[in-house]
């Protein structure tokens, strides 16, 4: 993860606070607005429209699972949290959100530019390795279907070594995986019956 | 009614000939309200000299706003001396007018940026030069902020032009052995050079560019120039003719009978006088806080952003050409855009048509 930082396109990308009415939040629009943002602040919910923000800075001191249109940690955008009491109670609840930089109370006059770009780098990569992940999820449970691919073609009087090769060509010339390649061995052996070669199987 | 300003200019270092043009600039400024009988202020300098220290500039910057009844400081040169100065205006409820270029992303609240950010000083540059010399650029810089920052985003720009990165080395500040800058250059033969250094190595590097190009005329400055964002005329004396070809951008450059010796004298009076018109336009200026000063309607001096707090400036571009800048390209009010986040806020490239150089 050694990439250059990407600067995301915040002109005109629309923040939204979650806050009380607060100094914090006016220095928070101040900076935001600096910077080019469009704000709005909501106490004590965040509106369904929220949905739609590029960014959400929400108060830990005050905040509970209720105010979000989303389940905890599921925000389809960038989180901020605002922390004011560092009480590891409200920090582990503000992790649970899926804070992914922080801002400490009270805002003053810096900190929300780097915060930005912190939140959307770690949430552009958080959301990367989630989509990784269930990919390779689906691989390792499609592996069962690579092994009985296998074992039907060695049953054709082939080595196990030679059946994976042969299992490959087939992928390649179909010009898909090897785990859809498997699949499609599989289904035919099971649609032409097996013949005698079904004892085979495991 | 008697307001005492604040002046914090470094009188020594490597950076003492712009410090001098902003002091100048400023005590000229003072000078001319002071005369003006349209402006009922006087102004007192309250100033103090952080040595180029950068360690002084914040004890230095308290000791203005404790002991005298100044809100208002003009000073500071480099980014890092800025940054130094800020937790102290907060704490002791002053504000900066900060009269030269920088480097973009910041917008505090305590400080006005009366001279150039990236979007009218690298961004009109790099469009001007890269149809006239090429993309294929050599960055350089002292090792800092401003030098690592500004070839930065020189970098995205040529990128984003689909251009090229022919090679990028830092100097530490102060360090003035430019050999191995040179090879390289002579190496990878560029299109153009932007030197963000600053101070002697700036120096020492234009002079050994210069015998370079006469050596070899591909690197002469028709062919392959030397873009720069801050030298301007104060530096003219240390560099003889090695300033001679260099292309640099600013709001403001003296050609003919310009009132000012330098741009950044120019910047800091503008600074001054739009501090002064403002304060002569408030209930109380001893009093009058950096927003309520910005708020207040007032015909003349800067326009300054209420948001960012920068100033909306010319921008121009200009070549050295016989001892003095002769300006090619000029845009009006260009709107500052400290985070480069408003692509309206670009100059347009203008047309080559007319000065085809390759």
């Amino acid at each position: 993860m050694n990439k250059r930082l990407r600067i995301p396109d915040l002109g005109g990308a629309r923040a939204m606070i979650l806050h009380r009415p607060h100094a914090t939040v006016e220095a928070l629009t101040r900076q935001l607005r600096a910077i080019g943002l469009a704000t709005s602040d909501h106490w004590p919910e965040l509106p369904a429209a929220a949905l739609g923000a590029d960014y959400v800075f929400f108060d830990t001191d005050m905040g509970h699972d209720g105010q979000f249109p989303w389940k905890p940690g599921e925000a389809p955008m960038p989180m901020i949290a605002l922390i004011g009491s560092e009480a590891p109670g409200r920090i582990e609840w503000a992790l649970r959100q899926g804070a992914d930089a922080q801002l400490l109370k009270p805002v003053g006059d810096n900190g929300v530019f780097s915060a930005l770009l912190i939140a959307r780098q770690a949430f552009e990569s958080r959301r990367a390795s989630g989509d990784e992940i269930a990919g390779l999820r689906q691989r390792l449970a499609e592996r069962q279907t690579i092994v009985r691919a296998v074992t039907l073609l060695a049953a054709r009087g082939k080595t196990e070594e030679e059946a994976f090769a042969q299992l490959r060509q087939l992928a390649m010339a179909w010009r898909e995986t090897i785990e859809q390649a498997a699949a499609r061995v599989v289904a035919r052996h099971a649609t032409e019956g097996g013949r005698d070669d079904r004892r085979e199987l495991p | 009614m008697r307001i005492e300003l604040g002046i914090l200019f470094s009188r020594e270092g490597s950076y003492r000939r712009i410090s001098e043009a902003c002091r100048s600039g400023a005590l000229a400024a003072i000078e001319a309200v002071n005369a003006d009988p349209a402006l009922p202020i006087e102004l007192v300098a309250v100033e103090r000299d952080p040595q180029g220290n950068v360690d002084r500039y914040g004890p230095l910057c308290a000791e203005i706003l404790r002991d005298s009844s100044a809100r208002h400081i003009v000073g500071c040169v480099t980014s890092w001396s800025r940054k130094e100065v800020i937790p102290t205006l907060e704490k002791w409820d002053g504000s900066l007018w900060y009269p030269c270029p920088y480097e973009g992303f910041e917008a505090s609240d305590r400080v006005v940026y009366a001279n150039a950010c990236p979007n009218q000083h690298l961004l009109p540059l790099l469009s001007w030069a890269f149809p006239r010399f090429g993309r294929r650029g050599y960055l350089t810089g002292s090792n800092y902020i401003w030098g690592w920052e500004t070839n930065r985003v020189a970098r995205d720009l040529i990128a984003e032009a689909g251009g090229e990165v022919a090679g990028e080395r830092y100097l530490p500040l102060g360090d003035d052995d430019v050999s191995r800058l040179i090879d390289e250059i002579r190496a990878t033969r560029p299109d153009f050079i932007l030197n963000n250094l600053i101070g002697p190595s700036s120096y020492r590097f234009l002079a050994a560019y210069t015998a370079l190009g006469i050596e070899d005329a591909s690197f002469s400055p028709d062919r392959c120039p030397v873009l720069s964002c801050n030298l301007t005329e104060c530096e003219f004396p240390a560099l003889g003719s090695a300033a001679e070809g260099m292309i640099a951008a600013g709001p403001y450059f003296q050609t003919g009978a310009a009132p000012y010796g330098s741009s950044f004298e120019a910047a800091t009076h503008d600074a001054v006088r739009t501090l002064a018109l403002r304060l002569a336009c408030v209930e109380d200026p001893g009093t009058a806080s950096l927003s309520d000063l910005l708020r207040v309607p007032v015909r003349g001096g800067l326009t300054i952003d209420p948001g960012t707090h920068h100033a909306t400036l010319p921008v121009l571009i200009a070549q050295v050409q016989g001892g003095a800048f002769r300006v090619l390209e000029r845009w009006e009010d260009v709107v500052a855009d400290p985070y480069l986040s408003h692509r309206d806020r670009r100059v347009a490239a203008p047309p080559t048509s007319l000065s085809v150089v390759k």
